[in-house]
């Protein structure tokens, strides 16, 4: 008797404690989400052959404006890119040039990073471009071991990715990711990417490490630290223009 | 001379039609199957060297799995010294070092602001030595317009302009002509940004249109400084006297090289499909010699046959004054063999005149083949040792074997009865 009141009743109050998938996607998609917002940041690479950090600031504008600045390292210093919706530029100041990067470069890497253009271009948000589930096994609920709910996200079929799902693994209270594991339709696992070193930046709590290993080159990450964040402190229009580009943001 | 030579050599000038017609059948047999290994031979002896004469070259070196999987970071080191030690092998009689990489290639739209490269294209860049290049590969006579690259000192700084030649179609692509200027855009073997301004020199036509339209060539040097590659190559594409040297030529240049972490390949192997597709078409030419041979064997049957019909009498009386029947056999057999070498002479002479026609004036192709990516205009024979050394070898069994069973035949002649019949 006691058993059965405790299965009718327990049981499913912890079903109701969980947030719906919906509600999740929508608080992370929220967390580094505002209309305007300015960062600086590291990219620190390691591939095979070489390893190399490179600094740099970012200004965004919504969902399609997005402006970077290479600082360093010199050779690189004074690169910058430029995203105005699906368009994508780079000025490269050897040449004191700037070049469209067309559909075919798309799926390239970004500045040899793990991170392809398609990347920084793609704004894609999670409550939108995916639906989302919980993977529930039958002991955890959907949350695993170290107090991890998965959550398995499925593009909608407008939404043109390369991968067929992924496999998030996110902390409730705050919520915040903790990894994704990005699977072809072969369920062959593509990149990972975790999330961590939780810190108070522009006033909110987020992740500022996120780390990108390809499936295919173990030995190989890109690993980006923000050290600096605002949100919505008001940004000048002119940043995100080809006129700004050229003259190298300055 | 043996009694039954001297009997065979007389036998043959006895009844001249009947020799004519053997000898006849049997030069025809042999000067169509001459011709049309010859042809073969021709076609694809100027398809091999058109291929591997204007851009492969016949033997490449590579480091160890290059050819496999290549990447930009698998580079031959020293090359020049590699160089050095191709230049002491015979057969090498040209060599050329490469860098192959992408890069994204971007020109000046029409009224676009001063800077803004907005036509861009993705194109795989071909690093080539000016010098060496032409020798080995006669590079300029694929520029259909402006000039061939040079080695200039603009090469030692990024900053400078850069000369660039461009694949026919990706110049279309790009909507540049000789003279216009374009921004290169990579990424450098040691992870940095590759960029540089170049004005285009030249216009490639291959032949190949797929290459020409994703293909552009730098110097050298330029390429090994943009991409980080100091003294660094990924190809040595290796010319060889004439195509019969390329496998020894390819095992010298292994031996010399395999300490080095190196690899050695043929033409047979980097240009596998090619080679495939030209041994499934020398399966069909076996084929198609069989039924030739085989043509003319029946011929040189059917005349031995009936020249043995015809000499039972003759055979009767030989065998009445005590011939053995091995030695008619043995007469038999050597008239045919006899007839086969004056064949073989005659087939010689005749093929020889038909090969130099048909390799000065060869067939036209209207439309023209495109075989293995490249285009071909026109085929031609060529007059090799397999054109006469084939036949003969096919000509002498086919007259010795086919010989035999009339030879047999006539060897068992009842001498009563056939003398008696006739």
């Amino acid at each position: 008797m006691i058993f059965s009141i405790i299965a009718t009743v327990v049981v499913p109050s912890v079903m109701i404690l969980l947030p719906l998938p919906g509600e999740l996607t929508r608080e992370l998609d929220q967390l580094y989400r505002s209309d305007n917002s300015f960062s600086e940041m590291s990219m620190h690479i390691v591939t095979e052959h070489w390893e190399r950090t490179l600094t740099m600031e970012i200004w965004s504008e919504g969902r399609d404006k997005t402006f970077i600045k290479v600082l360093s390292p010199a050779r690189q210093a004074g690169s910058a890119t430029l995203r105005i919706g699906s368009e994508m530029w780079n000025y490269l100041p050897n040449t004191n040039s700037t070049v469209r990067i067309p559909p075919s470069m798309m799926t390239g890497s970004w500045m040899g990073s793990d991170i392809t253009n398609n990347d920084i271009v793609k704004e894609i948000t999670y409550t939108y471009d995916y639906t989302a589930e919980y993977i529930f096994d039958p002991e955890s609920r959907g949350r695993s071991s170290d107090g991890i709910y998965l959550l398995k996200l499925i593009p909608n079929p407008s939404t043109a990715v390369v991968w067929s799902y992924i496999i998030c693994g996110i902390s409730l209270n705050p919520v915040l990711p903790v990894w994704e594991k990005y699977y072809d339709q072969h369920d062959n696992l593509i990149k990972t990417v975790t999330f961590s070193d939780v810190q108070t930046m522009g006033g909110r709590t987020i992740p500022t490490v996120m780390q990108v290993i390809p499936a295919n080159k173990p030995e190989q990450s890109t690993i980006i630290t923000w050290s600096n964040t605002s949100f919505d402190q008001g940004i000048s229009e002119d940043i995100f223009s080809l006129d700004n580009l050229q003259s190298g943001g300055n | 001379m043996s009694l039954i030579s001297k009997l065979a050599w007389r036998n043959i000038f006895r009844q001249k039609r009947r020799t004519i017609l053997t000898i006849l059948t049997m030069t025809g047999g042999f000067v169509l199957s001459s011709l049309a290994i010859g042809w073969m031979d021709g076609s694809y002896g100027g398809m091999i060297l058109f291929f591997t004469n204007h851009r492969t070259g016949q033997i490449q070196v590579h480091k160890d799995g290059y050819l496999d999987d290549p990447s930009i970071y698998d580079t031959i080191d020293s090359y020049l010294l590699v160089g050095k030690q191709l230049d002491a092998i015979d057969n090498v009689s040209a060599w050329a070092p490469r860098i192959y990489t992408g890069a994204l290639l971007a020109s000046q739209a029409e009224n676009s602001p001063q800077g803004i490269f907005s036509n861009s294209a993705a194109a795989s860049v071909t690093g080539i030595d000016p010098i060496l290049e032409q020798n080995a590969t006669d590079f300029s006579s694929q520029i259909t317009q402006g000039t061939m690259l040079t080695s200039s000192h603009a090469d030692s700084s990024l900053r400078a302009t850069g000369q660039i030649l461009l694949g026919n179609e990706l110049a279309l692509t790009l909507n540049v002509v000789v003279g216009d200027s374009l921004i290169l855009f990579s990424q450098a073997a040691d992870g940095s940004g590759a960029d540089r301004r170049y004005i285009v020199t030249g216009i490639v036509s291959t032949g190949n249109t797929g290459l020409d339209r994703a293909s552009c060539y730098i110097t050298l040097s330029d390429a090994q400084l943009l991409f980080a590659l100091e003294n660094r190559v990924h190809e040595l594409a290796v010319m060889t006297s004439s195509l019969t040297d390329v496998e020894r030529a390819a095992e010298q240049i292994a031996a010399a090289t395999d300490s080095l972490g190196l690899s050695t390949a043929s033409w047979k192997v980097f240009a596998r499909e090619f080679y495939n597709g030209m041994q499934a078409d020398e399966a069909s030419l076996k084929i198609m010699l069989a039924i030739i041979i085989a043509v003319a064997a029946l011929g040189v049957l059917n005349t031995i046959l009936m020249m043995v019909l015809e000499r039972r009498r003759e055979f009767g009386v030989m065998k009445a004054i005590g011939t053995q029947s091995g030695s008619i056999v043995k007469m038999i057999v050597l008239e045919a063999n006899i007839m086969g070498v004056v064949s073989i002479v005659l087939g010689s002479i005749l093929s020889t005149i038909g090969l130099m026609i048909l390799s000065k004036h060869g067939m036209i192709l209207d439309p023209p083949l495109d075989y293995g990516g490249f285009t071909f205009r026109e085929m031609v024979a060529s007059i090799t040792p397999g054109c006469y050394w084939i036949p003969a070898v096919c000509i002498m069994i086919t007259a010795s074997v086919v010989s035999l069973i009339p030879a047999v035949k006539a060897s068992r002649t009842d001498a009563a009865k056939s003398m008696r019949k006739v």
